[in-house]
């Protein structure tokens, strides 16, 4: 019975969606439009989390040392940086190491090279590297490691550059995520608006029916979850068409983020794959919540037992 | 069966639909009530479907207290009292048959059962060849008999029929009236809203007048006295 009730609904539902093709398409496309633009800020936050590792990978804060500092004095500099808070790892590079490093790094630039070979000794000083938990805590660290000054052992450290970078990053990120915010939830405001009017055209559409299903006793659920089915039916409508539009769309982008980014990391469909239950189920939960408040709105206001 | 007691409805800013109205009416019987536009007919009907909330008194339909009916309870009083109006109120896109079966469909009987009851009252009515006529492909008398089929489907106890005739010519009428005598005859208890003189006085039955939203005459056998 509940089934044959539920049927009926669905009926009910596909009709009211068939009536009112055009208003219905529109209701779908501003939907399609909402999710998609979602579905950007899902992009922008993976590009920028990518960005962030990228940069994670290239940035190391170095504390370069006297050439001459004793081991002991090294080692205590060591245990107190990986004391300060944030630090996940302090790597010491010896002289050696640093050559070896340099040379490996600047194999092609023959002058560098003739230039090391006429020093005729190791010009560089030994460093340590200190590393981050996370982007965020690299400006607390560059903080700490500025009030490093009774170290003796300390020849030089120059952050400027990194925390510039590291500051220009966190703004952008943060700018791009409040404006595709902003965004969507100006498509979500749109798509309420869209949604309460399609119902409330479907209801005026079928208020014959409706008017004789209160007549012969249809109950009050009867008769309002066909339009609640169609709220749902345009969330399912919405993901699906969203789906159809942004995988191409991801695919188009993908080749542009790696040489962007200058990493090979990036792998914005193999994310959407990996994550698509997740990012689309949500999508289709959030769209149907949002399409049956505006849907039992409209009902509610126009449906009057 | 049904019982008014010292109901009022208001209508604001100052209008009494009815006023003080009292009234009983007993299983089976046909009773016709009467009086000119705008004496409370309709609310009456609009308080028995629950369609509108009495201001003040108390209405029972058998031993259930409908005066303050709960929304969700609506449904299943109105599958209890079959309602007729002067405008049909058939869907134009369905057949007789869809139009009849709708209304056990949205109930939510099986398919099985729709099958067997729609066609069985529909012969009721006098339309056996008809089902499968759109509205406008059968004349007002039909459709009308249509109306009481659909109406029937849920074998009502109270027939509520509101100016069940006044779309219609004097010969479809009185196929209409007799059709309801004789669902009367079943055990229906039948009320007739009407001001149709000449129904009411070859009826030889029970007449209620409203005036002002109060009963100022009740007959057992009687005649369209205004």
């Amino acid at each position: 019975m509940i089934l044959l009730s539920i049927a009926r609904v669905l009926k009910f539902a596909l009709q009211d969606f068939g009536r009112n093709f055009w208003v219905s398409l529109v209701t779908v496309t501003i939907l399609v439009l909402s999710l998609f633009s979602v579905n950007f800020l899902v992009v922008v936050d993976y590009i920028s989390q990518q960005a962030i590792k990228s940069v994670e990978e290239k940035i190391d804060l170095s504390l370069y040392l006297n050439a001459d500092a004793a081991e002991e004095d090294i080692s205590a500099l060591k245990r107190e940086l990986e004391s300060v808070a944030g630090v996940v790892e302090v790597s010491y590079v010896s002289k050696a190491q640093a050559l070896e490093s340099f040379q490996s790094k600047n194999r092609d630039n023959q002058s560098l090279q003739e230039a090391l070979r006429e020093v005729g000794k190791n010009p560089l000083n030994p460093s340590l590297v200190v590393q981050a938990k996370e982007l965020a805590d690299y400006e607390t660290v560059i903080n700490s490691l500025d009030k490093l000054s009774k170290h003796t052992v300390i020849e030089s450290k120059n952050f400027d550059d990194h925390r510039n970078l590291l500051q220009s990053m966190n703004t952008i990120t943060a700018r791009t995520r409040q404006i595709m915010l902003l965004v969507s939830f100006i498509f979500i405001a749109v798509t309420v608006l869209v949604v309460f009017n399609a119902v409330r055209i479907a209801i005026y559409t079928h208020r014959k029916e409706i008017g004789v299903m209160k007549l012969v006793g249809a109950s009050n659920w009867f008769i309002r979850a066909p339009f609640l089915a169609e709220a749902i039916l345009y969330s399912f409508l919405g993901v699906i068409a969203v789906i159809a539009i942004f995988y191409p769309f991801i695919h188009l982008l993908q080749p542009y983020l790696g040489s962007f980014l200058n990493t090979a990391s990036v792998d914005l469909v193999g994310y959407f794959n990996g994550h698509f239950i997740i990012i689309f189920g949500v999508e289709f939960l959030g769209a149907s919540l949002i399409n049956i408040i505006a849907s039992s709105i409209a009902v509610g206001k126009y449906v009057k037992v | 069966m049904i019982t008014f007691e010292n109901v009022t409805k208001f209508y604001p800013p100052n209008t009494n639909a009815l006023d003080n109205f009292s009234l009983e009416i007993k299983p089976g019987e046909f009773l016709s009530v009467v009086g000119q536009s705008g004496t409370g007919k309709t609310t009456m009907v609009k308080l028995l479907i629950g369609e509108e909330k009495a201001t003040k008194g108390k209405i029972l339909v058998g031993d259930w207290d409908i005066t303050n009916v709960r929304p969700r309870e609506i449904p299943y009083l109105r599958r209890q009292i079959g309602v007729i109006f002067q405008d049909f109120k058939l869907l134009p896109a369905k057949t007789l048959f869809e139009n009849v079966a709708f209304a056990m469909q949205v109930c939510g009987h099986i398919p099985s059962k729709i099958n067997l009851v729609v066609p069985q009252v529909l012969k009721l009515v006098g339309l056996e060849k008809k089902i499968w006529r759109y509205p406008n492909e059968v004349s007002g008398g039909e459709q009308q008999r249509a109306v009481i089929a659909r109406a029937l489907v849920h074998h009502p106890k109270i027939l509520l029929a509101d100016e069940p005739t006044g779309n219609l010519d004097s010969i479809n009428a009185a196929d209409i009236i007799n059709l309801l005598e004789k669902i009367n005859k079943f055990g229906t208890t039948v009320i007739l809203v009407t001001h149709n003189k000449e129904i009411v006085n070859s009826l030889r039955r029970r007449v209620v007048t409203i005036d002002a939203g109060r009963v100022i005459s009740d007959q057992k056998i009687g005649k369209y006295i205004l």
